[in-house]
């Protein structure tokens, strides 16, 4: 299958860079899928579950947090605030985290602003454990 | 000259209190620095993908409904300017200072100051300032970071400005260290720095934004500028260090230097003041 050019970077540097046959990310009009030959293209990413296929034909998962995905004269760019392999994915401290702010949304008793950031956070857990197992 | 030896001792002594100080802070800069430049480096290449991409959607892009696309018709400009917190780092925020100060003359203009010598400048020169809080370039993260996008993108939302342009120092080596500067917003503004421009204009592919332009740029507009300021905090911070700590080393050398000619003048001194001691008892004796 043809293979085109792409580069995953997150402000921790730059994860992959190389050929890949297919990758699919979540962006926030839900997952899509870019192959080679994609025409330009630009949307943000959401929150979830990616996965790429590399040149020679192996898939690796990880949980892809907010970001961009840019498609530019075949050249494909995943820029995201958060990127992380599934193999790299810290379980426990997903599972804390998820613990963490469900107590806290369950306890109530928060301003708008911190409730948006503790929602967040949770999807954020939820997304990694989704992803780590 | 005995008064002259005790000032020339007291002399040395104060610089080498000096030079253990300057020391002190080359070594402390020092180690900072490997942190700080493997924190610069690793952030670098997605910093620079992140512009690149941007450019390249500014070039290509003919969809001008989002206001983050449009030049509007507010010509004034807010400039985020990165900084160091503390001096004795050499010409490191004199010289950011001066490019600014030559790059915003006569310009309309608001600023966003990072850092806390900045914060003083801005104060000095009694420049309008957007926020101070965050004073301490030290205490940045990343979070921060999405913070300084999201007031920057609500107020330029707002009218409040119609440009947004960076202005850091960019780390290119452990000796040297140059201002780097480039607008932000609006994107139309990305591709006006073009030489090229030209030559790319006739092969603009059209590029399709999924859901719409306007929710793509929303969206990510606050990314990128995110991006784009941790970046230059992460250069600037290595800048900074690096630039304390060949000043400190230049210090502590020129420190020692001056010792070495102290010693020389004290040993002088002490040599006149033996001689003058001999003559005069030699003379003593001569006149018994």
């Amino acid at each position: 299958m043809n293979t085109f050019p792409l580069k995953i970077g997150t402000p921790d540097g730059m994860l992959f860079d190389g050929e890949a046959e297919r990758i699919v990310v979540r962006s926030i009009g839900g997952d899509l899928a870019v192959l080679a030959g994609h025409t330009n293209f630009c949307t943000a990413l959401g929150m979830g579950e990616a996965h790429l296929v590399d040149a020679e034909g192996k898939t690796r998962r990880a949980a892809c947090i907010g970001g961009l995905i840019s498609v530019m004269n075949g050249v494909c760019r995943v820029l995201a605030t958060t990127w992380e392999w599934q193999e790299n994915i810290d379980m426990e401290r997903a599972a804390q985290a998820k613990a963490r702010a469900e107590k806290l949304i369950a306890e109530g008793d928060l301003s708008d602003r911190d409730y948006m950031i503790v929602r967040a956070r949770l999807n954020r857990a939820l997304v990694r454990l989704s992803v780590g197992k | 000259m005995a008064s002259n030896m005790k000032a020339v001792k007291l002399r040395i002594r104060s610089v080498q209190s000096t030079m253990q100080i300057t020391k002190a802070m080359e070594l402390v800069a020092s180690s900072k620095l490997r942190r700080a430049r493997d924190r610069a480096i690793t952030c670098r290449p997605y910093f620079e993908e992140l512009h690149q991409t941007l450019v390249d959607i500014a070039d290509g892009n003919t969809d001008f409904t989002s206001p983050y696309v449009r030049t509007g018709n507010n010509d004034k400009i807010c400039y985020v300017v990165i900084g160091g917190d503390r001096g004795l780092a050499g010409g490191y925020n004199s010289n950011l200072f001066k490019h600014f100060e030559a790059e915003s003359k006569g310009k309309d203009k608001i600023v966003f100051p990072v850092g806390k010598k900045v914060v003083e400048y801005v104060q000095r020169r009694g420049y309008e300032c957007m926020s101070d809080q965050f004073g301490h370039i030290a205490s940045v993260s990343v979070s921060d970071c999405f913070s300084i996008a999201n007031l920057l993108c609500r107020e330029f939302n707002a009218g409040r400005f119609g440009h947004v342009a960076l202005f850091y120092t960019k780390f290119v080596s452990m000796m040297s260290q140059t201002v780097g500067s480039f607008p932000v917003l609006p994107l139309g503004d990305l591709t006006d720095h073009d030489e090229n421009l030209e030559e790319r204009k006739k092969i603009r592919n059209l590029i399709l934004y999924e859901p719409s332009a306007e929710e793509v740029f929303n969206a990510i507009v606050p990314e990128y500028l995110a991006g784009l300021i941790y970046g230059a905090v992460c250069e600037s911070t290595a800048s900074e260090l690096a630039a304390r700590r060949t000043a400190m080393d230049a210090a502590t050398k020129n420190a020692g230097e001056m010792i070495d000619q102290l010693n020389l003048y004290y040993n002088r001194a002490r040599q006149a003041a033996i001689t003058q001691e001999i003559t005069e008892i030699v003379a003593g004796s001569d006149g018994v």
